[in-house]
């Protein structure tokens, strides 16, 4: 198999072209992204200022996710690499905690979808 | 080994830079990098589902604690989930440093067993809330 980066002829559209996989990646951040606006959505409903800060997060992650598009070979990796996989990572235990905290404290309300 | 002693050990490895091996085909690292995304989002739905169950639904009649019973496990297997997967990511990627093969992945039986157990729960939920 030839190396990603060299301009190798084949069947193969992932051979032809590397940056495929670079583009799915960036698209898979995209998805992380909304995900945690998502989140921030819901926790908005039950207290509005922790849903602000969750939503937050979300265009930082989009930004992370951007990092791999700028500059740099098309096949080749960021420099930022483990770094954002560990704030991914604190962010997520972070915003689970705020939300064990507003399902715990909220307003205990009959249920918003009564 | 002390119990701290142990942590910190454990810290030291999930946060050490491989050196080891040599840089593998970047696409498998974006792979890699990939399925620790989706199971971030994987987390975040369980804490999105557990938050809707406590804060949105109405109380189950009988039941009062019924919905936190449902919800508070969701969001802290939240939690859970996000650390295994950062803990996969730097077993993988130390895997094709060294193009060996990939360790077995923990995560699919957590995910498996918790949906059961959550299913079972809610069964018993539902049941006690539907008894006159």
């Amino acid at each position: 198999m030839t190396r990603a980066g060299n301009d190798s002829q084949g069947d193969d559209p992932e051979e032809r072209d590397p940056g495929l996989a670079r583009e799915r990646t960036s698209l898979a951040w995209t998805r992380t992204a909304i995900s945690f606006a998502a989140l921030g959505g819901v926790v908005l409903k039950v207290n509005v200022v922790t849903g602000l800060i969750v939503l937050a997060v979300a265009p930082m992650v989009w930004q992370l996710g951007r990092i791999a598009e700028s500059g740099s070979p098309r096949t080749q990796l960021p420099a930022v690499g483990i770094v954002r996989i560990r704030l991914i990572t604190v962010s997520i235990v972070a915003v689970s905690l705020l939300s064990l905290l507003v399902a715990l404290l909220g307003p205990a309300a009959p249920g918003a979808l009564r | 080994m002390s119990r701290t002693g142990r942590f910190t050990d454990l810290w030291r490895r999930a946060t050490a830079v491989d050196e080891g091996g040599t840089e593998p085909d970047p696409r498998f690292t974006f792979a890699n990098e990939r399925t620790f995304l989706a199971w971030s989002r994987t987390a975040l739905a369980l804490v999105v589902a557990g938050l809707a169950i406590v804060q949105l639904l109405p109380p189950f009649p009988r039941v009062p604690v019924g919905r936190h019973l449902l919800g508070v496990p969701l969001i802290v297997l939240g939690a859970v989930l996000a650390v295994v997967a950062y803990t996969e990511w730097v077993r993988n990627q130390r895997a094709l440093r060294r193009g060996e093969p990939l360790p077995k992945s923990l995560m699919p039986w957590i995910l498996a067993a918790t949906i059961t157990g959550m299913a079972i729960i809610s069964a018993i939920v539902v049941l006690l809330s539907a008894l006159q």
